[in-house]
């Protein structure tokens, strides 16, 4: 593929704040970035990542290990500062009002360490209370999430001892406790089984139904696929691609969207399954 | 910063840390094992002391000085069979010493010329020291008691020959005497402190980190400041019980020692108990705040470990340091936590007058610096390389 297709398909030119055009409806970008910019002693990590992603869709940030989605990620959600650049959440800046952007953020992060001495339950409810939820109201919402995640007998189990699958409910259920309106998972499926992968799908769709805001990361083609409305695809710290499925297979010539994808990085890295 | 964050923060900590089985077991056992220690301590001192015992001299070459044995025998001194071997018996310490009254003994002593007498001991024998100091002061009293005789019979004052005396007049009230003896309890005590929070304070910190659970619980809207204090208050709370528990069982320890047989008498009542719980409490959030802040900054959870077993050693340095340089510490010392309470400690036991201030400076200090501590851990809980390492 040419350079000038590439930069074609690097649509890093999203203006934040304005509203973008998607199947004739119009759409906010909820969750924006613009040139974000991170280093780590010598190592660039992110080198200049500009996305928007919109209410009522699913946007999966694409891209091998190593390419920079998980510092993105964790820049978004008021974990590090960027050094250059600036992301919003609801409008509001992730380093002046991150207490803001906290709140109206549900985070699943790369690491999911859960109190192992703690029953999945008082896991959850931990968190509702640190976000100022208690009493009924915050019990209702933690039955609401065990049920939707199918997950009644070990509600009061400690978490000791769990399965990877069993794991990542309780940490997607203490992720959306609180309610958020936006939603950012780092890798939700990774080192899930089959039946967990397609709960956790589940689940993003029905929050994707439900109004919110959901960007996840994933290196697997497959499953970017399955679920995500919009795709960006980020290698080596920039984004390289950014549009729907069909828009990406149409914009590289290839049928196939894992074509497609190795079209955009320019290499195979990382698609390994 | 919210009370309702660090309200909930300390409450899930100390759930957590009970559920702990290591945590419970270090702050259960040493409380226990300390104390115990210290009875066995005291009853072994007070056996080695055995000042009523009759001390076991015995004698080689009796008849040549039955004046001399008569009167040992007249000291409460139990003149045993010569050994067959008396250099062996002293060497292996089955007598502390052996007195060696040689032939010509009676002879010269007759002549009035000084005769020779030979105590056989040895030095490297810690437990025959006091056994060979005791003999030594009855022989000489034997010797000043003919020598003054023999002037006597000459129309000679006694006095003339003592232009000197000389006597030790012990100051030490029974009650510093105990002081003395004692200290090594507040040292326990303060142990118990740093033994009692380790676990809470590294698993909710390195552990936390290492888990993978911190970076959930940073992403939640609560101030850093909130998440520290929790945790600072929780680690604080278990240390506190630990120290507690250990006042408590050195004082049931303490009225099962053999004191008085060391010449010691304390009279504890309720409320010295109560003044003791308040000068050392403080000495918990200390502890907490110091091994909250260690264990942050430590890159995992077997190095936060370490570096709290070394901090626990810490109420030992000032013992330590006053062993091997005995200065005569100034009083600012006593706004230094640990060196503070340990002297307010000693005081206490003394029975000196002591007023409100006495004990609210002292715990003041520690309870700051370790708050001073918690919003350190604060700052560090915001930087980046503390929570994703380097």
């Amino acid at each position: 593929m040419s350079r000038a297709v590439r930069s074609r398909l690097a649509r890093a030119d999203v203006e934040p704040g304005r509203g973008w055009t998607q199947g004739g409806t119009e759409t906010t970008a909820m969750i924006q970035t613009h040139e974000l910019h991170k280093r780590f002693a010598s190592k660039i990590a992110v080198e200049s990542v500009s996305f928007a992603a919109p209410d009522r869709r699913i946007t999966g940030l694409l891209g091998p290990n190593g390419a920079g989605k998980t510092t993105t990620l964790r820049m978004v959600s008021t974990l590090i500062r960027p050094d250059d650049g600036r992301a919003e959440v609801d409008g509001h800046d992730c380093v002046r009002e991150r207490e803001a952007v906290r709140r109206a953020l549900g985070v699943l992060p790369d690491s999911r360490g859960l109190y192992p001495r703690l029953t999945a339950r008082e896991n959850v409810r931990y968190f509702g209370q640190l976000h100022d939820r208690s009493g009924e109201e915050l019990e209702r919402e933690i039955e609401r999430l065990f049920g939707l995640l199918d997950m009644g007998d070990l509600a009061d189990r400690r978490v000791h001892g769990f399965s990877q699958g069993e794991r990542a409910k309780v940490a997607i259920a203490r992720a959306l406790v609180h309610g958020p309106r936006h939603v950012i998972l780092d890798e939700p499926t990774n080192g899930l089984d089959v039946m967990s992968t397609r709960a956790m799908r589940e689940v993003i769709r029905r929050l994707r139904d439900d109004g919110c805001c959901v960007v996840f990361s994933s290196h697997v083609m497959q499953e970017v696929a399955a679920l995500c409305d919009e795709i960006v695809v980020v290698a080596r710290g920039r984004v390289v691609a950014h549009g729907s499925p069909e828009a990406l297979r149409d914009q590289t010539g290839q049928a196939d969207l894992e074509d497609a994808f190795v079209a955009a990085i320019g290499s195979a890295e990382g698609l390994h399954k | 910063m919210k009370l309702r964050h660090v309200a909930v923060v300390w409450a899930k900590e100390l759930t957590d840390g009970l559920r702990d089985r290591r945590s419970l077991f270090s702050a259960l056992v040493f409380p226990l094992v300390g104390p115990v220690l210290v009875l066995v301590l005291f009853r072994v001192m007070a056996e080695q002391q055995g000042a009523d015992e009759p001390l076991r001299l015995p004698v080689v070459g009796a008849d040549n000085a039955p004046g001399l044995v008569a009167f040992l025998g007249a000291h409460d001194v139990e003149v045993g069979d010569s050994p067959a071997d008396p250099e062996t018996a002293v060497r292996t310490g089955e007598a502390p010493a052996v007195l060696l009254i040689p032939d010509d003994y009676a002879e010269r002593f007759r002549d009035g010329r000084p005769a020779q007498l030979q105590l056989l001991v040895d030095n490297s024998r810690n437990d025959a020291r006091t056994s060979v100091r005791r003999a030594h002061r009855i022989i000489e009293a034997y010797g000043a008691k003919v020598g003054s005789l023999r002037l006597l019979a000459r129309g000679v004052d006694p006095q003339l020959a003592q232009p000197v005396v000389l006597a030790d007049v012990d100051l030490a009230t029974p009650k510093q005497r105990a002081a003395n003896i004692l200290n090594v309890i507040p040292m326990f005590v303060m142990m118990a402190a740093f033994i009692g929070g380790m676990y809470v304070a590294t698993d909710s910190t390195a552990g936390e980190r290492e888990r993978g659970s911190l970076e959930s619980l940073l992403v939640n809207p609560v101030a850093r400041s909130s998440l520290a204090l929790g945790k600072w208050l929780a680690t604080s709370m278990l240390a506190g019980a630990s120290l507690l528990l250990t006042l408590v069982t050195a004082g049931g320890a303490l009225a099962r020692s053999p004191l008085e047989e060391l010449g010691v008498e304390i009279s504890f009542g309720a409320l010295d108990g109560l003044r003791v719980a308040a000068v050392m409490l403080p000495v918990a959030f200390l502890a907490a705040g110091l091994q909250l802040v260690v264990a942050t900054f430590a890159r995992s959870f077997r190095e936060a470990q370490t570096y709290l077993s070394v901090l626990t050693l810490l109420p030992m340095m000032p013992g330590m340091f006053l062993t091997v340089a005995p200065l005569q510490v100034g009083d600012w010392s006593r706004q230094i936590p640990i060196l503070g309470q340990q002297a307010l400690l000693l005081d206490v036991v003394r029975g000196e007058p002591l007023g409100p201030a006495d004990f609210a400076v002292p715990a003041m200090v520690a309870v700051a610096v370790g708050y001073g501590c918690a919003c350190a851990t604060a700052w560090l809980l915001g930087r980046e390389k503390i929570v994703f390492g380097n």
